[in-house]
This record gives structure tokens, C-alpha cells and sequence, in this order.
């Protein structure tokens, strides 16, 4: 690391960060791989992006520009240049992604998932009618009715879903809203307001202090401008601008202001204003270009999506295999292809779940609505569950994993260094303020500070004042006022007489102030600045409140404090006095601060203090969960290398015991090329190194070390990591808050940006957003989505298991000619009526074991739907409630004069409405229309036998693997409202609607309510004994074959 | 970065399904050992043979609650239905007067049909009612229904077939049996037909009913059951039309008057009461 890193965070002192000097070498990689991007983006404008941006704009003359640009930097351009130019290139504003139209958004809606299975029913019934019709003009419209009860099942939960999506905002939606409104711009010598929008290149604009900047534009006039970069470039720190060319890269160049980044100070005098030309506009700018890199980053399918589909076609597979199998056996037993055309629809609604989408819809938003209480707000519901599976979290650093604040975090004086308090709110600082020393140190670092809070902020806590100056002022102002109480009584006790701001030739800040002793005539000069520069000027040292000449022990002992500071990654100052002879300086002195006529040399070093942008105090117990939880937590930052290795250590994303190659290679000394690279499990990659590696190589890294850091990376470079990872199969969450995060926050599995300090595109990329930007949300996020995907695997169990006890019905009645046990529009009763609560309440189910310790599930192994949920749902429980239905169809047929004997093949004659006279086994004869009453009874009763055994299957999916009783059984009151729902609905359907026969409801008598009992009994008793052998044999051939 | 997509080529796939339907390494069948797809087996037995015994036993339960004799509940039958004799596909009567073979099926279910039977000779006017009075009472006796009655329709000594060959056929009426119905609530019932339209009642013409009005004693009633009244034989009416214009295709409706039968159930269409189509084609 050496000495060159030390002086990266020793010399800014203003935040004029020297960009020139640190970020040569890494500057140009760090933007080469963007530029990369636009290279390969596979656009028909590529050719002229990358023409644009190897503009060479910054580096011209005024008067190279103007010819370039057809202008003038007095007159502006002329209104009828601007039009032209404004017809030419359009307007300056981002042009909106390519949008699917909102009707094919819709329609996919109605095609997706169970949709094109229902379409084939409604339209079978169609054609059935069809067929009918053609035989017999005056044929009952039931198939046409069902036909179209299906086909609004369809559109309807096609409606919900598409209402839900449309929920979920679109990317370019708020980068819109980052346009500046107006902009003030010279044209025809005038100086007007326009519309942003209506900028051209060449135009010459004017910017004032706290503006946001219309466009890119090339700098022509600036003093003192600063501008927030940090939503491009993820620095943090404001930038400062100018007119003069300074590097070679467009992006590192001071003359070039960014469209979109804000403009925070112009200084005062002489004109308020920096001036500019525009030299891109809309697309053309580097935001646009990083938009549009965001936005053609396909949207990955979230693993839920993955799931969901994989059911989809499991239960689409069975009804369709059952449906052709059963067309088949239906045609060679001598069906008419017409009865076997309505067995087939039959087969189908009873095979498919038409209200489980929607109830998995529902249960997600559920879960997004109690994640956004805890301060996860979810974009894209179905990301609700991607937390949960989540193997990888790459994490940005500024504002994630820290505070995003320049924080005091040690001190050094009387050789020794002391550890500051850097949680949130500094409330504990225990580091030993008796010395003679601190108070000097303390006085220096009160009086030497321009920074200043604003006013009428008293009653705020310190940490949350809004304080004018730059980042490390500000945290030495609120380091010295939580330690020493009112600084700017301090600083008006000890009046300032001159002082000499910071800048980056002399690299040091210097006051003289009176001191507020009264019997102490002497002025106090203070100073602070780089340590080495200020060590230059010192003479002695002060040691225990006592000066001391300045020896070589002690240059030694500040050397090795300077480099330890430094090793940690944090910014050091150091401080230093001079209390000025009163006799050479009396109290009339008039000082000059441009002549310097006072010393500046032989002064009394005081001791050093050193920033760091502190971890936010939860992140290191959150990233301890995530560890435990099974997931690996990667730092992927656009800081330098020493300063991410630094917080990755103090948050634990690099855990104490583990080292890096170069580590080893200094502890053993030896040379990092002999470390056996095996025996270190953490690795620290710089995006330079990152540039020169193959994918391979990439892979090789990911996999082998547990703990990475990644610093110095640019936008591309975050793309290609979360790339790498997603290679592993590993779901990947990625975190962010600048517009350069946006592309990865994108691409990722799931990408979660900060709400406080994140930038709108950012926010717009991500799938989720941490409304209080504290990383330890992400654990809950990841506890919520493991529970619901283990509550929608219980929801589909539910939901899966009545369907053979509707399916099982119609095979019966194709085989052994059963008059029908239940009717199509029953079955919709059930799948859109008594079972949607339960299957809801599910989602309110607490988890069984502790989910954070264990594994996150394997995308390709641990499915939502298996082999064992299905075959258990269809074949055990499903086949009992079957069971149980026809106990209680045959119960109503046997006591209504049918017995189950004469009921065998009966079906031709019973459907035949010329038939009136059928005999029953007591030879009584019916009519049409009452076997008609008597099998829509039929229908009733299977229905409340499955109803009644639904309300066993809600409460055994509580939990797959303990008892219930271990569960608590009314623990979840919303299990019980889900019973109540089902009963209160068969109770209305029967009884309140059992006079509308177009419905197939009929009363039931009550004793046929209880028929199925004993069958609920038994799902119960089965499924605790399966839950118990689970338990008590793990591993066992029971275990795998009978947990799901 | 492209992430490559692995195909599968079409020997790889056949190998896959090879070492899935049998992988010697593992001595997998089917992804199962052996002593897995035993215990799979065993248990499926166990589980299902469990689960038929129960069924089985819930069965048995059930039919304990069901009487041999009457049903436990007839909430459906209040209402008889009517039905006519020769029961035909789509209830029309269709008589091909020079084709014998239109015809002859209906005779021969209509001879099959009134079959003689040796029943009581009740009192007509009355009830036959023959209650248990605490001592099952069984079998019960079933009254004649005396084929005589039927006059022209009888079929007895009748060359016409039923009328069939010269084109008056008859149509026999009959109401369903429901056990315990006391029809007619102790008063006399008849059966009635009209055409169902006007143009109907028109082609209709005249028509002849047996017994005379159509009426059904109550001597027929109560029916207790196929179990108790082995012999019961339902009483009839039929109806002779006399001259229904030929080639026309005649909506009839008869409908039986009784106190405790009603006949306008929009619903069901053959409660009390029974539509055809009548149409004789003469050349």
C-alpha cells in the first residue's frame, strides 16, 4: 500500500479532491469497462455513441468550441440555430424505454399460466354446444354458459394479476422526473428561461448553486463550483469544477458538468454563476447513456416466477396427460365424442387450480405490505420471496454499509492512539480527555474549522444538524460539539482574526485567533492539514499537555501512528499551534494573510485525527445473521481498496480470523506469489485486476473464497460480477444507491436500493427499496421470503390436494357411469370460493424452525413444488377427501332411494331427459327434473364433503414437519377465519342460494354436513403420524419420500 | 457475457432416460433401489387397503341408516310424473300407416307391457291401504288393474294393433309410482288431453279416452314398494285417437286433475303431466 495510498486520504483537506494525482491509474479502467458497455451494446446508435463519448470537448479551446459548435459564448446561438439543431437531435430529455404496450401486457396476462388450459375449456364447451346445437336445435345452453363462466374466471384473474404488475413502476419513470425544469440560457445575445427540454448543443447556460445541471456542459466561466457526482459515480464526496482542462478523460476532467448531477456552490463573487456550453443533450449525455445501459439489461425471471412456472407445467402435464388418457378410455368405451368432449372439460377444471395464482398473488403482497412495515418497500412482488432465496449479496459500501458521513474514528496525541465512538449518534466517547494535550487538540480542532450548523437547529440531535462546509468539517464540527457543547460560543470566545482556507498547493488550513483567556494577550495560531505537511512545520511536539522538542523517536512514533491510521483506511489530519509572542505580535497586529506576516514554521505538532465514513452500528450483527443464514455477502464498491478492506473487516464481511494472499504474504514475508492462495479465504480485487480477468478466472475466484471485496469497480464491472455470480447458480441480491449501481441493481436476482440516500435510477432499477437504508432490513427481507416460500409450499399443498377429490369424481362417472357426483361450476365454488381465504391464511402461518439457520435453498434442487408435495397432496390426502366426498354423495343418493347398486352404469339413462319415469331401488320412478334436483344435491354434498375435509387439510399444512400441537393450534388466528370463511360460504351457497338453480346448489340436509367427519379425522391422524415418523426417523426412507 | 446454454445431444438424452429406467451403478430402477420400490409398495398396499376398509365400514354404516322397504327420504317426489306408453326415444309416436315395421316396435312393447297380470279385485273408490300395525305386513296385495278396461286399447281380439295399422293409435298414460303417495287425495282423479296450440288442438281431433274420462281409481293407492308390492301393477289411461290429421306433426299434452297434484311446475316438465308428439303418415 505505501506511501502513495497514505497521501490519497491525507491531503483532502476541502474536499478538493486532487482527481489528477490518485485516480490516474484507476480513473480510465474505472469507466474503460462502461465504455465497453455502449461498445457491445448491440444498439443501431452504437457507432455514434461511442463517437460521442470519445468527445474531445474538454480538451478544445473556447474558441476551438465555438467553431465547433457554431456559437458564441457572448451572443449564445441564435433562436432559429437552436430550432434547427432542435429539430435535428430532439429534445434534451431521456427518451422512455421501448414499452410493451399496455394490451399485450394484458393479454400475456391472459395466456399466462393456468390461462391457456381454461381458454381450451371454455372453448371445448363451445364446440360442444356447437355439436349439440347441429343435432338438436333446442339443446340446453349449459356448456355455452359454463363456457363462458370459465372464460371470466380467466379474464378476471387475468385483470388481478395485470392490476398487480401495473403497480410495480417502470424504470425510466422517475429518471424523467430528474430533468431540470427550466434553464437559463444565452441565446441572441438575450438571457432567457426555457424548458431544459429545449436544449441544444451549443448552447451557453448558466448555472447557479443548487441547480441541478440541464445537460452536459463544458465549463467556460466557474469559481469555487462544487458538484455532487456521487449518483454517477458513487464518490461521495462533492467535486470541484472549473474551467481548466485537467485530464484526459472526459468523465475525470474538471471542466465537464454532468446532466442531472446537482450543482452545489458557485461562489459569490464575482458573478454567482458558472457558466457553460451544452456539448450533449437527452440520450447522448453519460446518464442517458448509463440509462439506457440499465434499461437494456434484461429483467431477469425472479426465482418465485421460476417456481411458479415449473407448478404450472406439473399440474398442467397431470390434466392434460389425465384429460387425453381419459378422451381415450372415454372414446373406446363407446363415448360419443361429445360426452367425451365434456368429460374433458370436466377433467380439466377439476385438474386445474383457478384461484392459486391469484392467492399466491395475494399472499406476496400480503408479505410486501408487512416487509414495507419493517421498512422494505417491495417493487416487484414477486422479489418478495428472491430475498429468501438469495445465496449472494453484493453490497455497496458508501451509504449501504456505512453511514455515508465522514466520522472522527481514533485520535493520536501523547503517543497514544485512542479509539473514538463512531455509532450513530457518538453518545460514547470514552477516550481519556484529562490530558493537557486534548485540550489543545480539542481547541485546534474547535477554532480551525469553517464549518458551521445552520441556525434554528437546537433542538435537532447533533448527528442530524444540517451543517454548512464539506465532509470532514462537518465531522470534526460534530465530534467537537458532542464532546466540548457549544462550539460556536467557543469559537465567538476566541474571535478570529485571520485565516487562510485550505487549498491544494499549501495542503493546510491556518487561523489566528484571541484567546479566551483574558490574561493571555497572545494570539493563537491553529492549523491542520496533511500530516506530513503540517509535521514539516513543527519544531516540538506537545506530550501530556507539555512541549517537547520534536526528536527523531518521536517523528518515528508519528510515522508509525500516521501508517496505522492509514492502514485502516481512514482519512488522517494532523494539528498543530503556535501561540504567537505577544511582545513581536501585540494586540493591534494587523495580520495579512496574502503577505504572511507570521510564522509558519517551528510550531508545536499537537496530534493526529483520523475520519472514516463509519459502518452503520447494525450491519456487522446483520451480516453475522447472513452468514449464519448461508449467504455470502460480497462488497462490490467504486472506493479504494484500503478503505473497503477496512470497513469489510469492521462489518465482518471479511471476518476477523480470515486473511487475504497479501496478508499471509506480509505476515510471513514472503512474496504474494508464493502464498499457497488455498490458505487464504478472503480476497481483495481491484477493478483494474478485475478488467484482466477471464470469466474463468472469475468463476475460480467466487468459488473459492468466502469473503470478497471488490473496490475501484465501475458500473460494467458490477455488471459482470453479479454475471459471475449468477454463473454459480447462486441467486444474487445486489445493493446500491448511485445511478452507476443501476445497470447491476438491474441485472441482479434481485436488486435493493437505498431509499434515503439513494438516487431515483437506482430506485428505479431495484426491485426493492430499504426505506431506512439500513442494511440490517435486508435480514428481515430474507427471513420473510424463506417463510413464504415455505407458507406457498404449504398454500399449494392445500390448495393441490382437493383437486383429485374433484378430478376422482368425473373418472368415476366416466367409468363405472355414476350418475355425476360433482358438477364444473361446484368445482369453481370451491377453487374461487371456500378455499381462497384458508389458502391466504397459510401465508400468516409462523415459521416451523428457526429459518435463518439454515442453508438458502438450491434454485436447481429445492423446488417449490416436488415430487414428494405432489404425490403426497394427489395420492394420500387427495385420494382420502375423494374418498370421503363419495361417502357423503352416496350417503344423500342411498337415503333419497338410490342405493350405490343400482347407481352402477346408470348414467345414459339418468342424463336422458325423455326418461321420467327412471325406477329407484325401492321402484318408485323419477322425472328428469328430479334426478336433475337429486344430482345437483349430489353435487351440494360432495361439495361440503370436501369442504369439510379442506378445513382438516388447512390445519395439517400448518406445518410440514412438526405437530401441530407443536405449532400451537390457534396461534394463527388467521387460520380460523379462513375456516369460518369456508363454512359461512357453503352455508350461504347451500341455503341462501340453494333456490337459484343455475348454480347447482341445493339445500342439504344438515346430518349430511358431518358424513365426511370421520375422513377429516383421519387426514389429521395420517398427517400427524407421518409428521411424527418424520421426526422420529430422519434420513429414513419415510423422510425422503414423505416430506415435502 | 453470454452465459452458453448446455444441449443436449440426442445420444445424451437417450442415455440420461437409459440410466434413469436402469442405472447399474446405483442399482437404481426407475431412480429407486430395489428395497425402496418394495417399501414403496408395501406401503401404497397398507395405505390403500386402509383406506378401502374404511370406505368399506363408512359404506356399511351408511346403508344400516337405509330401510329395505321405504326410502329414508323422498324430498323429491312430492309431485308425480307422467309418462307415456310406447315409450319412445324423443317422446313421439310416430306411425307409418302402410309400414308395418314403424309400428310394430310399439306393439310389441305395448303387448310386453300389458301383460296380464293375477291381482286382488279391490273395491274401487277406496284406498287399498294395508298398514303394518306394528307386525310387518308382507308382501302386500296388489290390485287388478284389468286389461278390459281399456276397451279399444285393451289390445285383446283387437286385428288393428292397437290401432296402429289403421292409424288411430293409442297412447297409453301412466303416473309414476311413488311409495306412500295417496293420489288424489280421496277424490276421484281423471286424466285429460288437449293439443297443445290451437292449430294443434285442430289436428288433434277427436280422441277417445279408457277407462272412461280417463279416470284412476284410487283402489291403485298407496304403492308401497318394489320390496312389499311384488305385484303392483300401475294403472293406466289411454287414449285412442280417432282421426289426427295425417302427415302433421300434433304437440299433445294430458295432464292428470287431481286434488294434491299440481301440474305447473315450470321446471320440471313431467310433474303431473307428459307432452308428446303425435304424427301418423298416410300416403
Amino acid at each position: 500500500m505505501g506511501k502513495k495510498t497514505l497521501e490519497i486520504y491525507s491531503v483532502e483537506l476541502n474536499g478538493t479532491k486532487d482527481v489528477e494525482q490518485t485516480d490516474k491509474q484507476d480513473g480510465k479502467e474505472r469507466y474503460r469497462g462502461l465504455k465497453n458497455c455502449f461498445h457491445s451494446k448491440k444498439d443501431h446508435h452504437t457507432e455514434k455513441l461511442k463517437k460521442e463519448l470519445d468527445l474531445d470537448d474538454h480538451k478544445l479551446s473556447i474558441e476551438e468550441l465555438e467553431k465547433k459548435y457554431g456559437t458564441n459564448i457572448i451572443t449564445g446561438l441564435s433562436s432559429t440555430q437552436a430550432a434547427e439543431l432542435l429539430a435535428q437531435n430532439g429534445p434534451n430529455a431521456l427518451t422512455p424505454p421501448k414499452e410493451t404496450p399496455e394490451i399485450i401486457k394484458f393479454l400475456k396476462q391472459m395466456v399466462g399460466g393456468f390461462s391457456i388450459l381454461l381458454w381450451i375449456g371454455a372453448i371445448l364447451c363451445w364446440i360442444a354446444y356447437g355439436i349439440q346445437y347441429s343435432m338438436n336445435k333446442s339443446s340446453s345452453l349449459d356448456d355455452v354458459y359454463l363456457g363462458c363462466v370459465l372464460a371470466l374466471v380467466v379474464i378476471l384473474t387475468g385483470i388481478f394479476a395485470y392490476y398487480q404488475e401495473a403497480k410495480s413502476t417502470n424504470i425510466m419513470s422517475t429518471f424523467n422526473k430528474m430533468i431540470p425544469q427550466q434553464a437559463f440560457v444565452i441565446r441572441d445575445s438575450e438571457k432567457k428561461t426555457i424548458p431544459a427540454e429545449q436544449l441544444v448543443v451549443g448552447d451557453i447556460v448558466e448555472i447557479k448553486g443548487g441547480d441541478r445541471v440541464p445537460a452536459d456542459i463544458r465549463l467556460l466561466s466557474a469559481q469555487g463550483c462544487k458538484v455532487d457526482n456521487s449518483s454517477l459515480t458513487g464518490e461521495s464526496e462533492p467535486q470541484a469544477r472549473s474551467s481548466e482542462f485537467t485530464h484526459d478523460s472526459l468523465l475525470e476532467t474538471k471542466n465537464i458538468a454532468f446532466y442531472s448531477t446537482t450543482c452545489l456552490e458557485v461562489s459569490t463573487s464575482p458573478v454567482g454563476t458558472a457558466t457553460g456550453m451544452v456539448i450533449n443533450t437527452g440520450d447522448r449525455t453519460i446518464i442517458g447513456q448509463i440509462a439506457s445501459l440499465a434499461s437494456g439489461v434484461g429483467n431477469e425471471k425472479t426465482p418465485i416466477a421460476i417456481e411458479i412456472e415449473h407448478f404450472v407445467h406439473i399440474v398442467a402435464g397431470v390434466a392434460v396427460s389425465i384429460g387425453i388418457l381419459f378422451f381415450i378410455i372415454a372414446v373406446s368405451l363407446k363415448y360419443q365424442v361429445l360426452d367425451a368432449i365434456i368429460f374433458l372439460i370436466g377433467i380439466i377444471v377439476a385438474n386445474v387450480p383457478e384461484g392459486l395464482l391469484a392467492t399466491v398473488t395475494v399472499t406476496l403482497s400480503l408479505t410486501a405490505k408487512r416487509m414495507a412495515k419493517k421498512n422494505c418497500l417491495v417493487k416487484n412482488l414477486e422479489a418478495v420471496e428472491t430475498l429468501g432465496s438469495t445465496s449472494i449479496i453484493c453490497s455497496d459500501k458508501t451509504g449501504t454499509l456505512t453511514q455515508n458521513r465522514m466520522t472522527v474514528a481514533h485520535l493520536w496525541f501523547d503517543n497514544q492512539i485512542f479509539i473514538a465512538d463512531t455509532s450513530e449518534d457518538h453518545s460514547n466517547q470514552v477516550f481519556d480527555q484529562s490530558s493537557g494535550t486534548w485540550a489543545s487538540l480539542s481547541k485546534i480542532i474547535t477554532l480551525c474549522n469553517r464549518a458551521e450548523f445552520k441556525p434554528g437547529q437546537e433542538s435537532v440531535p447533533i448527528m442530524k444538524r444540517i451543517v454548512v462546509g464539506d465532509a470532514s468539517e462537518t465531522a470534526l464540527l460534530k465530534f467537537s460539539e458532542v464532546i466540548l457543547g457549544d462550539v460556536m460560543e467557543i469559537r465567538k470566545r476566541n474571535h478570529k482574526v485571520a485565516e487562510i482556507p485550505f487549498n491544494s498547493t499549501n495542503k493546510f488550513q491556518l487561523s489566528i485567533h484571541k484567546t479566551d483567556d483574558p490574561n493571555d494577550k497572545r494570539f493563537l495560531m491553529v492549523m491542520k492539514g496533511a500530516p506530513e505537511r503540517i509535521l514539516e512545520k513543527c519544531s516540538t511536539i506537545m506530550v501530556n499537555g507539555q512541549e517537547q522538542p520534536l526528536d527523531k523517536s518521536t517523528a518515528e512514533a508519528f510515522h508509525t501512528a500516521y501508517m496505522e491510521l492509514g492502514g485502516l483506511g481512514e482519512r488522517v489530519l494532523g494539528f498543530c499551534h503556535l501561540y504567537l509572542p505577544a511582545d513581536e505580535f501585540p494586540e493591534t497586529y494587523t495580520f495579512d494573510v496574502d503577505a504572511m506576516n507570521f510564522p509558519t514554521s517551528n510550531l508545536c505538532f499537537v496530534g493526529l485525527l483520523s475520519m472514516i465514513d463509519p459502518p452503520r452500528s447494525t450491519v456487522p450483527d446483520a451480516v453475522t445473521k447472513c452468514r449464519s443464514a448461508g449467504i455470502k455477502v460480497i462488497m462490490v464498491t467504486g472506493d479504494h481498496p484500503i478503505t473497503a478492506k477496512a470497513i469489510a473487516k469492521s462489518v465482518g464481511i471479511i471476518s476477523a480470523n480470515s486473511e487475504t494472499v497479501e496478508d499471509i504474504a506480509k505476515r510471513l514475508h514472503i512474496a504474494v506469489e508464493q502464498v499457497n492462495k488455498r490458505d487464504a479465504k478472503a480476497a481483495v480485487v481491484t477493478g483494474a485486476e478485475l478488467k484482466d480477468m477471464s470469466p474463468e478466472q472469475l468463476d475460480e475466484l467466487l468459488t473459492n473464497y468466502s469473503e470478497i471485496v471488490f473496490a475501484r469497480t465501475s458500473p460494467q464491472q458490477k455488471l459482470i460480477i453479479v454475471e459471475g455470480c449468477q454463473r454459480q447458480n447462486a441467486v444474487v441480491a445486489v445493493t446500491g444507491d448511485g445511478v452507476n449501481d443501476s445497470p447491476a441493481l438491474k441485472k441482479a436476482d434481485i436488486g435493493i436500493a437505498m431509499g434515503i440516500a439513494g438516487s431515483d435510477a437506482a430506485k428505479n432499477a431495484a426491485d426493492m427499496v430499504l426505506l431506512d437504508d439500513n442494511f440490517a432490513s435486508i435480514v428481515t427481507g430474507v427471513e420473510e421470503g424463506r417463510l413464504i416460500f415455505d407458507n406457498l409450499k404449504k398454500t399449494i399443498a392445500y390448495t393441490l390436494t382437493k383437486n383429485i377429490a374433484e378430478l376422482c369424481p368425473f373418472l368415476i362417472y366416466i367409468i363405472v357411469g355414476l350418475p355425476l357426483p360433482i358438477g364444473t361450476i361446484t368445482i369453481l365454488f370451491i377453487d374461487l370460493g371456500t378455499d381462497i381465504i384458508p389458502s391466504i391464511a397459510l401465508a400468516y402461518e409462523k415459521a416451523e424452525s428457526d429459518i435463518m439457520n439454515r442453508k438458502p435453498r438450491h434454485k436447481k434442487k429445492d423446488r417449490l413444488v416436488n415430487e414428494q408435495l405432489a404425490i403426497y397432496s394427489y395420492l394420500h390426502i387427495g385420494l382420502i377427501q375423494a374418498v370421503g366426498g363419495f361417502v357423503v354423495y352416496f350417503t344423500v343418493y342411498a337415503q333419497e332411494g338410490f342405493k350405490p347398486s343400482i347407481l352402477i352404469n346408470l348414467r345414459v339413462e339418468w342424463e336422458d331427459s325423455n326418461v321420467n319415469d327412471l325406477e329407484d331401488s325401492y321402484g318408485q320412478q323419477w322425472t328428469w327434473y328430479q334426478r336433475k334436483y337429486l344430482e345437483w344435491t349430489g353435487y351440494t354434498a360432495f361439495f361440503v364433503g370436501i369442504m369439510v375435509q379442506q378445513i382438516a387439510d388447512l390445519i395439517i399444512r400448518k406445518t410440514r414437519r412438526n405437530s401441530i400441537f407443536q405449532q400451537g393450534l390457534f396461534r394463527n388466528k388467521v387460520i380460523w377465519v379462513g375456516i369460518a370463511s369456508q363454512i359461512i360460504i357453503a352455508l350461504i351457497l347451500s341455503y341462501g342460494l340453494g333456490s337459484i338453480t343455475a348454480l347447482n346448489f341445493t339445500m342439504l340436509r344438515p346430518q349430511y354436513w358431518f358424513v365426511a367427519v370421520p375422513y377429516a379425522i383421519l387426514i389429521w391422524v395420517y398427517d400427524e403420524v407421518r409428521k411424527l415418523f418424520i421426526r422420529l426417523y430422519p434420513g429414513s426412507w419415510w423422510e425422503k419420500n414423505m416430506y415435502y | 457475457m453470454v452465459i452458453q446454454k448446455e444441449k443436449k445431444s440426442c445420444g445424451q438424452v437417450v442415455e440420461e432416460w437409459k440410466e434413469f429406467v436402469w442405472n447399474p451403478r446405483t442399482h437404481q430402477f426407475m431412480g429407486r433401489t430395489g428395497t425402496s420400490w418394495a417399501f414403496i409398495l408395501l406401503f401404497y398396499l397398507v395405505f390403500y387397503g386402509f383406506l378401502t376398509a374404511m370406505f368399506t365400514l363408512t359404506m356399511w354404516v351408511m346403508l344400516q341408516t337405509v330401510s329395505d322397504h321405504t326410502p329414508k327420504y323422498q324430498d323429491r317426489l312430492a309431485t308425480p310424473g307422467l309418462m307415456i306408453r310406447p315409450k319412445t326415444e324423443n317422446l313421439d309416436v310416430i306411425v307409418n300407416v302402410s309400414d308395418t315395421e314403424s309400428w310394430d316396435q310399439h306393439v310389441q312393447k305395448l303387448n310386453k307391457f300389458l301383460e296380464p297380470q293375477k291381482n286382488d279385485v279391490c273395491r274401487p273408490g277406496r284406498y287399498y291401504e294395508q298398514p303394518d300395525n306394528g307386525v310387518l305386513n308382507y308382501p302386500k296385495r296388489a290390485c287388478q288393474f284389468n286389461r278390459t278396461q281399456l276397451g279399444d286399447c285393451s289390445g285383446i281380439g283387437d286385428p288393428t294393433h292397437y290401432g296402429y295399422s289403421t292409424g288411430q293409435p293409442c297412447v297409453f298414460i301412466k303416473m309414476n309410482r311413488v311409495i306412500n303417495f295417496y293420489a288424489g287425495a280421496n277424490q276421484s282423479m281423471n286424466v285429460t288431453c288437449v293439443g297443445k296450440r290451437d292449430e294443434d288442438a285442430e289436428n288433434l281431433g277427436n280422441f277417445v279416452m279408457f277407462p272412461a274420462n280417463g279416470n284412476i281409481d284410487l283402489m291403485y293407492f298407496p304403492y308401497y314398494g318394489k320390496r312389499f308390492h311384488v305385484n303392483y301393477t300401475q294403472p293406466l289411461v289411454a287414449v285412442k285417437f280417432l282421426n289426427v290429421t295425417p302427415n302433421v306433426e300434433v304437440n299433445v299434452e294430458c295432464r292428470i286433475n287431481a286434488a294434491n297434484i299440481a301440474t305447473d311446475d315450470e321446471r320440471d316438465k313431467f310433474a303431473g303431466r307428459v307432452a308428446f308428439k303425435l304424427r301418423i303418415n298416410k300416403t
